[in-house]
């Protein structure tokens, strides 16, 4: 359907010049037109609970000829865009068990508060002291009119409990201010694009809607009619106005601008993970295109997370797993096959970004996105916070890819400050500055 | 300082008397040998300014010539002020024939409702309907709790920190949430190393409005409101020193809000904080304050939906609200409105319905539309108050459904259409429904400001019950009691007392030291509560508005405002401190109180900073309590300062700058009345003396039947308002339009009359009253009696 009869009327009810009618329907997009574009960088931090099976995850090669063991083989077409960062260790001390401190102090590199809630060892405690890494960059960066974005960052879950404790939060906005993820792909749809998508309907809803104003008329006296007649002209004006910007976004039909569609009717439960994980991810990359944020956490369940992965052939939760002894090999088996899953699933993730142009810019979207995929744990059944997971894809931070790394024991501080540098914005400490002795990390750039 | 609203806008006075001058001209013919005498030399000396029959719109007289003087009135005032360039050049006779002409013509009530005989018009809902009919079409699918008189929380104290039935030490009410437990045991029973405290019960809003909620905590918590299950505070981990929760949330008038509170001190290794919590809210224009006993209902097991959105205000150029505007931003509002209900619908509503009607597990996979069907027909035909025929089901739900895959689209899609449709934002185009429909609608629309949506008024509709005088009236007194409808009575006290207008009352300081922004929220809860107090009584009794010599006092008040303000009951004092109302009814003061008239909400409401206002006093009195009508002043003037004027009272500066003969034709109504309370300082502490003389409180009022009556002060003042024709008529008037939102005239010109008069009979109960204009409202409508 056209409502309108000419371009110029088109333009006309649109409210688009021809100068920028030229501009807005000749190109992809409205930032490419742009001439220096700083270059764009995002940062996504990708969560997965209760640690890893080292023998099956870590290179035994370091250097630009690592290999890929199990776990990670789901990278192997992203290896020269991956890096690998051995012996980084969560060294923060304080409250709360291995597991809260696990991921409350992973992004926050510092203490969580005196607290009340209590886990299976350790003392009880509260929330983080401080802010996280991806809090703290997206607020420089919506600081800067050049970086700023709608939303700034983003926050997807998948599965994550409906309760708020240290275990399920691992982005803060300050002390004692966890962020809560998104975990609903619908609900995040509807932050994202609820506004567009809601007129799309208002449109497609008001033609049918008119017609029955006439028979209401029908149904009042006719020194009252002035009214409804008032109120059906008003009506059929914002129909023609919404039909005009529907047609005008299917139109431009360019990624950035699209509204994506979503599988109906997907219900939140354990069996739908790995279709939520795909949403979600879809969302994330549909979200950047349209640069909607620079700054993404996406958080798989939540730290002791009990994903049953049936879809795998494992009944038993994950975190049940987890703390069977190495010996116990079926359990060995099943916690590689979980983890190796993880690990696809951040493969998928880089293959959607290398798959998309990058908007207004050079190369693929991965080019200009590194994924940190990481842990609460080293490993499950040790709940060591040594040798923590830092799994580095994709060319955002501007590192040299490409490699596996050891830094046999340092604090996780310094590489989180090492994201901070990477992102234009270096700081003398992140976190609490006991742990940054030394400074951001070397030899990754 | 207050401003004295114009009576219309100009707007609506061109309008009208664009009307008034074509029906006018036609009634020429029909006047007697005066009248006639009158209109002649009206036509010569009048009509260049005032218009050919009394219209205005000239730039000497803007306002047509309406109100409500008597026709001696209006003789006098002629023959003293006009023609206005030429005073005393229409005198005596001549005078009184154009008084007879303009009074007959166009001037009086009567000839008004002749000209132009007001009807029934059509309206929108508004933006206070549109809230409370989502409200209700949420409530249809859970129920609407029952008004109750018990107040307070419910409360079951737990040894240990779970909740496990052994370990219950007590079950008990709590008055509001205020406890400071410290390291000692909550109750008997419980050890303080570790307990659990489940609170559960309903919030009472009573004006609609944001809230903010402030719960703090030294102790895990969460806190759900509006349905259990619905989170509005979690704050499951007690950390470090956050102790402080807020949550702003739009609450709509007359409706209980489910909470529970779950509070936990956990035994833990570490040390523990002291354990304390209290819950409290900021109210629209409050001051923070614990959730006070009025506020709570022990009762906390109906869910309840509250819309966020804003709606914009509503016109208000009749002197009430009416749906009248169309335009963008409210369109846009409605749009909102739907979307926000269509998301409640499918989060609970339809999770609800489908989990009810679903049974079978393995349908559930199913992709079987018909079970959403039919909740979305329930869901529309609620909404438009009646069934729905194959057409209409048709384009409502079926077709939307169709277009979409998606069941939560398909609600959204369904909401959009028919919360935007006609038949539901014009509840009165409802001619193809059944009477008994038609008159369920109206008393909903009147008493609730909502639509018809309990099953047991649905079933009367279905069953064609409203048949009679009798059954509607049944209907319409069970639903005066209601928390919706007394919630709508309490806007229309506000209405009617005019306090709307007050904003934040300040006083200065060095002259009333101590009077603050919450002696001010106090004194407007303390009237609040008092007419409650008589509206909820048995005889809820008109006449203890102005009789009534007790009030309710908060302890703030009780030291203001000194020993008149002392609670009655002394004993209660005594008792554990957290267990006391905030509010309790004082001690009797025969001299100086006189309910509503001399409360000090209203004294020091008309008021300024450091002195009273007999002008604004007197002008409420003759438009709000006995509803005449007043021209606005001819220009805006600055009140002659005190300080210019040492030596002179309020009332004698007051007199000398209204003593010119044009400011006297209103002043000489006004002031009289505003005299009368002289004795109220600007706070509204009763005083004898101003400025070391003694008070002249004598005041007058000239009736609209041409009775001049006169008192001495406050008590007789008092006295006359209770028996006063004009006052009984325009609280009558008020609350009818307050809850019709049309003219009583629409429903027969003697309308207003009849009811007075019942009111009267009937021993002035209000909540009687209420009922009656409701029954009119559904009873009487033209378009239900042709």
């Amino acid at each position: 359907m056209h409502p309108w009869v000419s371009r110029r009327e088109f333009l006309l009810r649109t409210g688009v010049s021809a100068a920028a009618a030229n501009f807005l329907f000749s190109l992809p997009s409205l930032g490419s037109g742009a001439t220096v574009a700083e270059r764009k960088q995002r940062l996504v931090f990708i969560f997965s609970p209760n640690g890893i099976i080292p023998d099956h995850f870590w290179p035994e090669k370091i250097g630009f000829d690592f290999d890929l063991k199990r776990i990670l083989a789901p990278l192997t077409d992203f290896k020269s865009q991956t890096m690998t960062l051995h012996g980084i260790c969560n060294q923060i001390k304080g409250d709360g068990d291995g597991h809260m401190r696990g991921i409350g102090c992973l992004l926050t590199g510092i203490e969580l508060f005196p607290g009340d809630v209590q886990g299976g060892s350790d003392t009880p405690a509260g929330w983080s002291m401080g802010i996280s890494v991806d809090q703290h960059i997206k607020n420089k960066l919506q600081a800067n009119p050049n970086t700023q974005t709608r939303f700034g960052s983003l926050e997807f879950g998948v599965m994550v409990p409906e309760r708020a404790d240290t275990w399920t939060r691992m982005s803060y906005a300050g002390p004692n201010q966890p962020v809560a993820p998104i975990d609903n792909p619908y609900q995040m749809f509807d932050k994202l694009y609820g506004q567009s998508k809601n007129r799309a309907l208002l449109a497609s809803v008001l033609d049918d809607l008119t017609d029955d104003f006439r028979k209401v008329e029908q149904l009042i006296s006719v020194e009252d009619r002035r009214m409804l007649q008032e109120h059906v002209t008003m009506v059929r004006e914002i129909e023609k106005e919404l039909q005009a910007e529907v047609q005008l976004q299917a139109r431009k039909g360019d990624v950035g601008h699209a509204v994506p569609k979503l599988a109906p009717n997907v219900e939140e439960k354990n069996d739908n993970i790995p279709q939520i994980t795909r949403m979600q991810m879809d969302l994330m990359v549909n979200s950047f295109a349209a640069d909607f944020a620079r700054i993404a956490t996406f958080q798989i369940t939540n730290s002791v997370g009990e994903p049953k992965m049936k879809w795998l052939g494992i009944e038993e939760g994950h975190h049940h797993l987890s703390h069977e002894p190495d010996t116990n090999e079926t359990a060995y088996e099943k916690l590689i096959k979980i983890n190796t899953w993880y690990c696809e699933q951040v493969a998928y993730l880089a293959k959607r970004l290398a798959e998309t142009p990058e908007p207004g810019g050079q190369g693929s979207m991965l080019d200009h996105t590194t994924l940190v995929w990481t842990n609460e744990l080293g490993k499950g059944n040790s709940h060591t916070r040594n040798n923590i997971p830092f799994i580095l894809v994709g060319g955002g931070l501007g590192f040299k890819m490409g490699q596996a790394l050891d830094f046999k024991d340092v604090s996780h501080n310094r590489l989180l400050m090492n994201f901070c540098e990477a992102m234009g914005y270096p700081e003398k400490s992140f976190g609490n500055p006991d742990f940054c002795a030394g400074g951001a990390l070397t030899g990754l750039v | 300082m207050i401003s004295i609203p114009p009576i219309c806008s100009k707007l609506s006075l061109l309008a009208i008397a664009g009307l008034l001058c074509e029906v006018a001209c036609a009634d020429d013919s029909r006047l007697g040998p005066l009248q006639e005498k009158g209109a002649a030399i009206y036509k010569t000396k009048c009509a260049s300014c005032h218009g050919e029959h009394g219209e205005g719109g000239t730039k000497q007289y803007v306002e047509p010539l309406v109100g409500d003087a008597s026709r001696k009135e209006l003789a006098k005032l002629i023959a003293d002020t006009m023609p206005e360039d030429d005073p005393g050049s229409c005198v005596g006779e001549d005078a009184e024939a154009v008084a007879a002409y303009v009074f007959d013509g166009f001037y009086s009530d009567a000839a008004q409702v002749r000209n132009r005989p007001p009807r029934v018009g059509l309206a929108r809902l508004t933006g206070p309907q549109l809230r409370q009919s989502l409200a209700d079409l949420y409530s249809h699918f859970v129920g609407v709790p029952k008004a109750t008189m018990d107040r307070g929380v419910k409360a079951i104290y737990f040894d240990g920190p779970k909740r496990k039935n052994e370990n219950k030490k007590m079950e008990r009410t709590d008055p509001t949430i205020q406890f400071d437990f410290g390291h000692d045991p909550p109750v008997e029973g419980v050890d303080p190393k570790g307990f659990y405290i489940y609170w559960e019960g309903g919030v009472l809003a009573e004006r609609t409005g944001r809230y903010e909620i402030v719960v703090r905590s030294t102790c895990s918590f969460v806190m759900d409101f509006g349905k259990l299950g619905r989170e509005l505070i979690n704050n499951h981990v007690q950390s470090g020193d956050k102790t402080e929760f807020r949550k702003s949330i739009t609450l709509t008038a007359g409706r209980v809000y489910p909470f529970k509170l779950d509070f936990i001190q956990r035994e833990r290794k570490t040390e523990k904080p002291p354990a304390s919590i209290s819950l409290s809210w900021i109210p629209p224009n409050g001051t923070e304050q614990i959730i006070p006993t009025r506020n709570l209902i022990p009762d906390g097991a109906t869910a309840t939906f509250s819309l966020q959105t804003e709606l914009p205000p509503d016109d208000r150029s009749y002197g009430f609200e009416r749906g009248v505007a169309i335009n963008r931003q409210w369109d846009e509002s409605t749009t909102a409105a739907s979307l926000e209900f269509a998301q409640i619908a499918s989060d609970e509503l339809w999770r609800d319905y489908r989990k009810k009607h679903i049974k079978d597990k393995d349908k559930e996979e199913s992709n079987d539309r018909s079970v959403l069907k039919s909740f979305l027909t329930e869901v529309v035909q609620t909404a438009f108050h009646a069934p729905l025929t194959e057409e209409l089901k048709k384009l409502y739900v079926e077709d939307q459904v169709d277009a979409t895959e998606d069941d939560v689209e398909a609600i959204q899609r369904a909401l959009l259409i028919s919360l935007k449709s006609p038949r539901f934002l014009y509840p009165l185009a409802d001619q193809d429904q059944s009477k008994s429909a038609r008159r369920a609608n109206r008393l909903t629309l009147t008493l609730l400001d909502s639509i018809p949506s309990e099953e047991w008024l649905i079933k009367k509709v279905r069953e064609n019950k409203l048949d009679s005088t009798d059954t509607v009236r049944e209907v319409a007194r069970a639903y005066v009691k209601d928390f919706r409808a007394q919630a709508k009575l309490r806007d229309m006290f506000h209405e009617w007392l005019n306090t709307k207008r007050f904003g934040d009352i300040t006083k200065n300081e060095s002259l009333f030291p101590g009077f603050d922004r919450n002696i001010a929220n106090d004194l407007r809860d303390s009237m609040d509560v008092f007419i409650q107090e008589i509206v909820g009584s048995e005889s809820s009794d008109y006449r203890q508005l102005f009789f009534a010599d007790w009030t309710f006092t908060s302890e703030r008040l009780g030291n203001f405002y000194g020993d008149a303000w002392k609670p009655l009951d002394l004993q209660a004092n005594e008792g554990s401190k957290s267990a006391l109302p905030q509010f309790r009814r004082s001690v009797s003061d025969p001299e100086h109180r006189f309910g509503v008239l001399t409360h000090p909400y209203l004294m020091s409401g008309m008021s300024y900073h450091d002195t009273t206002s007999p002008i604004h006093r007197g002008v409420f009195l003759i438009r709000f309590i006995f509803g005449r009508t007043l021209r606005p002043p001819n220009e805006a003037f600055t009140p002659l300062s005190p300080d210019l004027h040492p030596d002179l009272t309020t009332r004698e500066r007051v007199s000398l700058q209204t003593s010119p003969d044009n400011c006297q034709v209103c002043h000489s109504k006004i002031n009289g009345l505003g005299f009368a309370l002289e004795n109220f300082d600007a706070v509204g502490r009763f005083r004898s003396r101003e400025r070391e003389k003694l008070l002249d409180s004598s005041g007058k009022y000239l009736a609209r039947d041409g009775r001049e009556v006169s008192f001495s002060g406050p008590r007789e003042l008092a006295d006359y308002i209770v028996h006063s024709d004009d006052a009984h008529r325009a609280f009558v008037n008020r609350a009818f339009q307050h809850f019709v939102k049309q003219p009583a005239a629409a429903f027969g010109p003697t309308t207003l009359d009849e009811l007075t008069q019942s009111f009267r009979q009937n021993h002035f109960n209000i909540n009687d009253l209420i009922a009656e204009i409701a029954l009119i409202a559904a009873m009487r409508d033209p378009a239900l009696t042709n």
